[in-house]
């Protein structure tokens, strides 16, 4: 059994926790992430032909106040950056966390997700600006918390893009 | 010169032709042999590939080595110490930094412990074992405290958290390795990052008796959960496990991928920490317990013993009311506590309660519920007689199928009594008094017979009495008085005749009227005294039926006088 860690980031309620909560399994309360930043989840994908248990560090959303552990990164094999498509500036948190993480523990797959789909039309961020970073290279899914479509996709995405490294 | 000079000259020139290159060689080698400086050059070149080949085909050389080094240690230790200490300060320092803080952790923890149980109930057991031993009391409370089991061991990736290898003691709950695991690391970062310390996260203390005990490597740590107090030497074992793990899997660890299965390999010596230690001693009962239980015990016995003794008592109680006569059983049980019987009981039977020794009484607390009735047992038939009869001690009852039987002697009025009670007793059928004789009725008879033979006496011609007569006279009172009572209780109607004689001297008519006058005489005498008239008549016959025949003067003298015949006027039964 292969088992990845990876850490889930984003700025403060953009709604990373209940983004996933369907897909993971944990026996930590929510309680943790004020406390010690982070909240331990688990999930199971299948990515070429092989099981892997991916260990999610699901971090504590960055803000002006706080900010993200960057020990907790360390080890991790992958990250899903959050953002919430109605506030821009959560795009901005996303990248600045993408870049911070990459000067410490250097370049690793990701994934970045948009939040809030469905509500599309209170949105913020330029699709234009995400074209862009798709051509970049940047791997970027749209989905609700409340439908939670491609979650399980970006997961899978992303572990097979671990897998190949 | 001579001839042969020349010759050995040629002949070394010769040889010097031939052999000079050699002879060269043979000096140079010469001079490198008798030279130490050149051969220690020489030396110095090979010294370490023949160290290493000594190295790998024995290790002599170590052997033969050790003293050399031995001794210029100690001679660089001499000359020189400082340099010694600030070449190995670095390495001892940690090291003996580690060790105090164990050490001073392990004494904080067993006076933690001192003191945690100086004052509890075990606390002052284990003092009075301690007094009991002679051993000092920390010596104990260690004894009784070293006890742990190792319930989970993790091998964790230090960098991802990622959990490597997880062995579980039997029956021992857990959650997700994966998640604990990653927390648990998460828990060390944020201390370390949160009060900025440097030293690894070493203990977490869970509660008063689990630990999780970490023991961190270069790349990986062994995390357990103890429970209880683990002693030192486990924690030497992890760290010995730990460094054999980085020696054979350093690679494997450094360049971890998320695929943990070769470090299955470490599974069974991880499984082998998984110990525990039971206590050394073994667990006594604490004499106050035993005290308790034997209290309990005796007390439980007590009362064990009590109520089957009353249980004996009780039974044996009923059994001897069942035996007994004149009482019926209706119902018996025990009722708060007191033992209650109901039934029916004669009055002729004593009360039941005094069956009941005196001994058992103070035992066992009964209650007799008696409603009375008339048992037909015989046993009962005949003192219930007597006690209704009550019959005189001279009388003697018995009772003969259902027949009761009077014998002996008593009064008229019993007699009546009894003739008139026997029928109602209940249980008596019939009854029979022939055997009674009428004891007033003898006694008359005996008074009658008394006073039949009594003569009075008179003068010749005369109705004055011969002198002293006074006994005579005082017999016959009395015993007409008897007569007179005795008549009556025997319920017999008797009448007493005075019969006046004369002898036979003298005319018939003057006899007759004599012999009236003396009884008429003797009458008035007892009158006077108080006998009913109505009792008594009176006769004058004369010379009719003489007392003596007369055969001289003597035997006239018994003719005058008077004698008493007694009459039945209902006949003699009265």
């Amino acid at each position: 059994m292969i088992k990845k860690k990876i850490c889930l980031l984003g700025a403060f309620a953009v709604g990373k926790t209940s983004l996933v909560q369907r897909y993971v399994h944990s026996i930590f309360s929510e309680k943790y992430h004020t406390t010690v930043g982070v909240r331990i989840e688990k999930t199971q994908v299948r990515a070429n032909d092989t099981d892997v248990d991916l260990i999610i560090w699901d971090l504590h959303g960055e803000d002006d106040f706080q900010h993200v552990r960057l020990s907790y990164l360390k080890g991790s094999s992958g990250c899903i950056y959050v953002a919430d498509g109605t506030r821009e500036k959560t795009l901005m948190t996303a990248l600045n966390l993408k870049e911070i993480a990459e000067n410490t523990i250097g370049e690793i797959p990701c994934v970045l997700v948009i939040n809030k789909l469905d509500l599309k039309d209170q949105w913020e961020i330029d699709p234009l600006v995400l074209d862009d970073m798709k051509r970049n290279g940047m791997m970027i899914f749209q989905t609700s918390a409340k439908t939670g479509e491609v979650v399980q996709q970006a997961f899978q995405l992303l572990t097979r893009k671990m897998m190949e490294k | 010169m001579d001839s042969e000079a020349v010759e050995e000259k040629s002949l070394e020139a010769f040889k010097n032709l031939l052999l000079q290159p050699e002879k060269d060689r043979i000096r140079q080698i010469e001079n490198r042999l008798n030279d130490p400086m050149i051969r220690a050059k020489e030396t110095s070149l090979f010294l370490p590939e023949a160290i290493s080949f000594s190295v790998l085909n024995s290790n002599r050389l170590s052997r033969v080595i050790q003293p050399v080094m031995d001794a210029s240690l100690k001679e660089s230790v001499r000359n020189n110490p400082k340099s010694i200490a600030d070449a190995i300060f670095p390495a001892l320092g940690p090291g003996i930094r580690k060790a105090i803080s164990s050490t001073v952790m392990g004494m904080v923890q067993s006076l933690n412990q001192l003191l945690n149980h100086s004052f509890s109930f075990q606390g002052i057991k284990w003092r009075f074992e301690a007094f009991r031993t002679g051993k000092q009391f920390a010596e104990i409370v260690l004894l009784h405290t070293l006890v742990y089991k190792v319930e989970q061991i993790f091998l964790i990736h230090n960098e991802s958290g990622i959990v490597l290898d997880h062995v579980t003691a039997k029956d021992v709950v857990i959650q997700d390795p994966d998640l604990v695991s990653g927390m648990l690391t998460a828990i060390q970062d944020f201390v370390k990052d949160s009060f900025d310390i440097r030293d690894d996260l070493e203990t977490l203390r869970i509660g008063s008796d689990r630990s999780v005990w970490i023991e961190k490597g270069k790349h990986a740590l062994i995390a357990a959960v103890i429970r209880g107090n683990p002693p030192v030497d486990l924690r030497i074992r992890f760290r010995e496990l730990l460094e054999e793990i980085h020696i054979k899997s350093g690679m494997a660890l450094e360049k971890f991928e998320g695929d943990a299965s070769s470090f299955s390999i470490f599974r069974e010596q991880l499984k082998d920490g998984l110990g525990f230690q039971n206590r050394k001693v073994k667990q006594k009962l604490s004499p106050l317990l035993i005290c308790l239980i034997l209290a309990v015990l005796s007390l439980a016995g007590i009362w064990g013993y009590h109520t089957f003794r009353s249980h004996q008592i009780w039974n044996a109680y009923l059994d001897r009311l069942k035996a007994e006569k004149g009482l019926i059983i209706l119902s018996a049980q025990k009722e708060k506590g007191v033992y209650q019987v109901f039934g029916l009981r004669d009055p002729m039977v004593d009360d039941p309660e005094a069956l009941l020794q005196p001994e058992e009484k103070s035992r066992i607390k009964i209650r007799g519920h008696w409603t009375p009735f008339y048992s037909l047992d015989p046993e009962l038939i005949l003192p219930r007689s007597r006690q209704i009869l009550n019959p005189p001690p001279s009388i003697t009852l018995d009772l003969s199928q259902g027949i009761l039987l009077a014998s002996g002697q008593a009064s008229r009025d019993w007699i009546d009594i009894f003739q008139k009670t026997a029928p109602t007793i209940p249980g008596v059928k019939g009854y029979s008094d022939q055997g009674v004789l009428n004891m007033d009725r003898e006694k008359l008879d005996a008074a009658l017979k008394e006073i039949s033979e009594i003569k009075l006496y008179f003068e010749n011609n005369s109705t004055r009495f011969i002198k002293a007569q006074e006994d005579i006279f005082n017999k016959l009172l009395e015993t007409v008085q008897n007569i007179q009572e005795l008549q009556i209780k025997a319920k017999i109607q008797v009448q007493i005749m005075i019969l006046g004689h004369t002898d036979s001297s003298g005319t018939e008519s003057l006899n007759q009227r004599l012999s009236r006058d003396r009884a008429e005489l003797v009458f008035n005498h007892l009158i006077v005294h108080g006998i009913n008239p109505y009792f008594l008549t009176i006769s004058g016959i004369g010379t009719k039926i003489p007392l003596k025949s007369e055969t001289g003067a003597e035997e006239r003298q018994y003719n005058r006088a008077v004698s008493f015949k007694v009459f039945y006027p209902l006949g003699e039964k009265g």
